[in-house]
């Protein structure tokens, strides 16, 4: 436990992830500007615009923290009532929650050029999109409906925002698996700490290029989450087999320190009297990254190891994917046509399904936007407004050719 | 209610065939009204053997239905009615128990707690140790006499949990000098009990379970006093009453106090003491307490008699009401006796340790054969929890230790052939044995010895606070004893401390020592003192009974045979009932596997992402630039400059 009381490795690697790709977002922003002003010589709208993008991130991080705060705050007050009764069962379930998560939201890192290419493409199609078009309550959700003037300060803050809170939450819901109902001292540390190498790999990145060693480092700290994972998915099946045992025993078991009675034998597959992650020092750290358990219980050493197999197989079809362009044994099946959630998306329209040649042409008309003096996008309305000009001005001559014709 | 009680019991002669061969020799026994005599020094070891009456009575053990509280639930009764009739026989009696079980479904066996059974071993009751257990719709007759003691004593089953379900009741011993050392005029009987609503056979099963890891006690659905609840006690002013105080429970010990009256304890365990007078009564499940109330002489008001649970001993609170008040009554007309709770700490509890035989029997000074045994509970491989004495949990022989005793012939002595689980220990002759007990667990336990009375020598005090409990050091012996030791029958052992009694083996037979609480006994709690092998196989009256014969034939339980009922060969123990296997101890072969599989899993799914991650670093250079966006020619140019054997080498359609 105290380890956990100090630095809790989820939370950490979680921060780090989200702060990462909060540095992504501003890169790729960043990049935006230096491309349309690689012509333009009017720094002094360069200069203003890069700094509202930092400021944009900083503000979204800053204002982050505060509802994160609070988040947490309520999510504990009210939380360690609610679930320090049958707290097996939660942490089984925040267990659970915090490896799907995780299982979710580590792969990509290993491919943070596609991260880099969704958020190109996303932050493109937010600069680009007129609102106004949007029907109905859709444009009311656009950014550009209320801003246009600081849309490089309120792009980044939007974003980080968004990232910061969705890391809060899964900070809040990842940190209450680490055991008892109100354990929020291992917080901290590992916030700032994922906050500082998330900051600090994307600065890298930016700067440095991507380079062989970074990737180590990314594979490396891939592995290290998913090993987390791993012992995470492990644990709830681990809790929710204490749970039944508990319910059994009348919550017995929980009493007995790690010795005879503090654990169902009909399930065990083996057991030790001792390094007890809930009690021992030290053996907590072991089950925080590898899901040690001084009671290993079948549905804890099977889940483990199925979602290692499940992993290696979903590895291999991405690799395979990437590789030859689908899914083997298919033709033009991709892994992400298998995923429901897409599927649903792209049914309710909220994916845009672009092909690569329609992203490529929506960043470049993003290089060719311009920017007033007030930092204000002037480009692609007129242009926009200058097509339908001309299409109305077609359009009035046919008329007047028909009339003629008459 | 007592007064009540005891008089309702004399129509029960009539009603339950509690027949008594020796004509009008009364159950109420004319001397407990008789004159006042005077405490003085009188020995019990050294009277003379009268040639009492035979008394004979009929059990049949019968179910049946009663509401002591209120809740009315199955019981095991006798004679189609419940409570079971208290008994009264005198000093000498010869007492015939005709136990017929009409129970359709279960076993039974009657002990008669606390009698030595001189050369009636087979009449004691335990079964599986001294006798075959008595199947449905057979009779046994229990035949004994009482030439030695006298006292409060009582009869319960030795069948498991069944005395809890209600077949237990008072066994008293008249004795004509009881009138001269005691000044009194009134006998009554009181017994006191926890009562559950579920029978002890259900709870058993949920007890004894995988799922009761910590073996936590059944929690008690009440406390009974004189088997009933809130009870009443009408008294005569200015009277002294003689209070057969037994605890005919099968948990847990109870306090008795009784507000502006006291107790004048006179006898403990049917062994007369020096009177001690004490606000509170510490009584644990078995004992006996014999003791002096006297009244007021205004009968103005009536007084709180409140028995409490030592809720040391509940693994949680339960529901039930820990204290109960009930009432000594002088005058029905005036107000009840308002609620009293027993606060252990406030009052003066009687240390039964330092109670003084009244016949001052001197400390035996050194003994001739010790055990030492330690308890401790633990779970075995299926997960359930025992209790062990010396890491043994007594397991039931497939021939009772009696049947063997007396067919094994000079090899009784030896005691492998009573099996290795069952925790025997064969004692010579007279000699004088010494019982260590270290209590390595956290809980009060009542330890009672069949066939004896011992010399309580050492108690050691409560060590519930220790971080680890503390065994008995024989170099602090000298420290705290007694000359004239307490001797009693059942004596309890502080939580993680130690006990040594001592006795002299001069009661051949199979003696069956075990803690009390019924829960205990069915975890395991027991070791068997096999008392002069010898001497039980050359006693004629140590010989086995017709009906004991036929009971264990009913059984198909051997009458001869070692612990595995190997009659051939007494050291050959193949097929002994032995206790479940330890829980392996650390990883086991499955363990390990799992271990490595795991380990493996973890190992290939790395090496996966490893492989996935780094199969992206080809020509990442060009994947950077691109997805960065950065003006990478410009950039390159200025590496080119520097580099130009890489550009001349990369062909013509290098950039310019």
């Amino acid at each position: 436990m105290a380890g956990k009381d100090i630095f809790n490795v989820e939370v950490f690697f979680i921060v780090f992830r989200e702060a990462l790709e909060a540095i992504i977002v501003c890169s790729v922003l960043l990049a935006f500007l230096q491309r349309s002003f690689s012509s333009n010589t009017d720094a002094r709208v360069y200069k203003s615009l890069r700094k509202q993008v930092w400021l944009g991130m900083a503000a979204g991080i800053l204002v982050c923290f505060i509802l994160g705060g609070a988040f947490i705050g309520v999510f504990y007050t009210i939380g360690s009532d609610i679930w320090s009764k049958s707290e097996d069962l939660w942490e089984g379930i925040f267990c659970l929650i915090a490896t799907i998560v995780i299982s979710f939201m580590g792969i990509p890192m290993l491919r943070i050029q596609k991260m880099q290419d969704k958020w190109r493409v996303k932050l493109a199609k937010s600069l680009l999109e007129d609102p106004h078009k949007e029907k109905g309550w859709k444009r009311f959700i656009k950014i550009g409906y209320y801003t246009k003037r600081y849309v490089m300060f309120v792009l980044p803050f939007i974003t980080c925002l968004r990232e910061g809170l969705e890391a809060v939450v899964f900070v809040g819901g990842v940190g209450l698996t680490s055991t008892g109902s109100n354990r929020a001292t291992g917080f901290p540390l590992p916030v700032v700490c994922g906050l500082i190498c998330g900051i600090a790999v994307g600065y890298a990145m930016f700067y440095f290029g991507k380079s062989a060693s970074m990737q180590v480092f990314l594979v490396f700290s891939t592995a290290v989450l998913y090993l987390i994972s791993a012992s995470l998915f492990s644990r709830a099946a681990w809790y929710f087999t204490n749970y039944q045992f508990n319910k059994a025993t009348g919550g017995d078991a929980s009493e007995s320190g790690s010795g005879p009675g503090s654990y169902d034998v009909t399930k065990a597959v083996y057991h030790v009297n001792c390094c007890n992650p809930e009690i021992d020092n030290g053996w907590d750290i072991f089950n925080a990254i590898l899901g040690w358990q001084n009671t290993g219980y079948y549905s804890s050493v099977i889940c483990y190891n199925i979602y290692w197999l499940v992993m290696i197989v979903v590895l291999g079809l991405m690799w395979y994917e990437e590789r030859f362009g689908h899914l083997p044994g298919t033709k033009d099946t991709h892994l992400r046509d298998l995923n429901p959630m897409f599927q649903l998306k792209k049914k309710f329209g909220v994916v845009s399904d672009l092909s690569e040649a329609e992203a490529e042409a929506l960043v470049e008309k993003v290089h060719k936007v311009k920017y007033n003096e007030n930092g204000e996008l002037i480009v692609e309305e007129e242009s926009q407004e200058k097509e339908v000009e001309e299409k109305s001005a077609e359009l009035k001559q046919v008329q007047n050719v028909n009339v003629e014709a008459k | 209610m007592i007064s009540y009680r005891f008089q309702f019991l004399i129509t029960l002669v009539g009603l339950f065939n509690l027949v008594f061969s020796a004509g009008d020799a009364s159950l109420v026994n004319s001397t407990f009204n008789s004159t006042i005599g005077s405490v003085e020094y009188y020995d019990l070891t050294n009277i003379s053997y009268t040639s009492g009456e035979t008394k004979t009575f009929y059990f049949d053990v019968t179910y049946f239905y009663a509401s002591p509280d209120g809740f009315n639930r199955t019981v095991v009764g006798l004679n189609n009615t419940w409570p079971c009739p208290d008994i009264h026989v005198n000093r000498g009696d010869r007492v015939l128990i005709y136990v017929t079980n009409k129970l359709p479904d279960q076993n039974t066996s009657l002990h008669v707690h606390g009698l030595f059974q001189h050369g009636s071993a087979q009449f004691d009751g335990p079964e599986m140790i001294n006798q075959c257990p008595i199947p449905p719709n057979e009779t046994m007759l229990y035949n004994f006499t009482v030439p030695d003691q006298a006292g409060a004593f009582w009869y319960h089953s030795h069948t498991k949990g069944q005395y809890g379900d209600g077949f237990r009741g008072a066994f008293i011993i008249h004795d004509d000098t009881d009138t001269e050392v005691w000044d009194y005029d009134e006998e009554v009987v009181l017994t006191i009990s926890e009562w559950y609503h579920t029978l002890s056979g259900v709870l058993d099963k949920s007890f004894l379970n995988v799922n009761n890891p910590t073996g936590a006690e059944p929690i008690p659905d009440n406390l009974l006093f004189n088997d009933t609840f809130n009870s009443t006690w009408q008294v005569q002013p200015n009277t002294t009453y003689l209070v057969r105080i037994i605890n005919i429970g099968a948990f847990v010990s109870q306090y008795l106090y009784m507000e502006d009256h006291v107790f004048t304890v006179v006898e403990v365990d049917g062994v007369r003491v020096e009177p001690n007078v004490t606000d509170v009564l510490y009584i644990t499940v078995a004992q006996r307490y014999t003791v002096l109330i006297t009244t007021k002489s205004d009968d103005s008001q009536n007084y709180a008699f409140v028995q409490g649970v030592d809720e040391g001993m509940l693994d949680v609170p339960g529901t039930f009401s820990h204290n109960v008040t009930n009432q000594i009554v002088y005058n029905a007309d005036a107000a009840r006796a308002g609620d009293y709770i027993i606060e252990s700490d406030d009052y003066d509890i009687l240390d039964d340790f330092y109670l003084q035989p009244l016949n001052k029997e001197i400390l035996y000074d050194d003994y001739d054969y010790q055990i030492e045994v330690n308890v401790t509970m633990n779970n075995l491989g299926n997960g359930v929890n025992y209790a062990f004495f010396n890491n043994i949990t007594f397991t039931p022989p497939k021939v009772p230790i009696l049947n063997t005793v007396l067919s094994a012939g000079e090899n009784a002595t030896n005691p492998i052939v009573y099996g290795t689980n069952t925790n025997s220990f064969v004692l010579k002759k007279d000699e004088i044995v010494q019982i260590v007990l270290n209590n390595q667990d956290t809980g009060t336990h009542p330890f009672h010895l069949h066939g004896h009375t011992f010399q309580a020598v050492i108690r050691g005090p409560d060590y519930s606070d220790e971080a680890d409990p503390i065994p008995y050091d024989s170099s602090n012996f000298t420290s705290d004893v007694n000359d004239y030791p307490m001797m009693r029958d059942t004596f309890y052992v502080r939580p993680q401390s130690y006990f040594v009694v001592r006795f002299k083996a001069n009661n051949p037979g199979v003696w069956f020592f075990h803690c009390h609480i019924e829960w205990h006994l069915s975890q395991g709690l027991a070791i068997v003192l096999i008392e002069d092998p010898e001497g039980i196989q050359s006693d004629s009256r140590q010989q086995l009974s017709d009906d004991y014969k036929r009971v264990c034939e009913k059984q198909g339980i051997s009458l001869t045979g070692n612990a595995a009922n190997n009659s051939v060969d007494y050291f050959d123990l193949t097929g002994e009932n032995v206790q479940v296997a330890p829980l392996p101890d650390g990883f086991t072969a499955r363990g390990i596997v799992a271990m490595v599989f795991s380990c493996l899993a973890g190992v290939l799914g790395i090496g996966a992402i490893a492989l996935y991650g780094l199969s992206d670093i080809k020509n990442i250079e060009a994947k950077v630039a691109q997805d960065l966006d950065l003006n990478i020619e410009e950039v390159e140019e200025a590496d080119e400059n520097s580099s130009v054997t890489e550009i001349e080498s990369s062909g013509p359609n290098s950039k310019k």
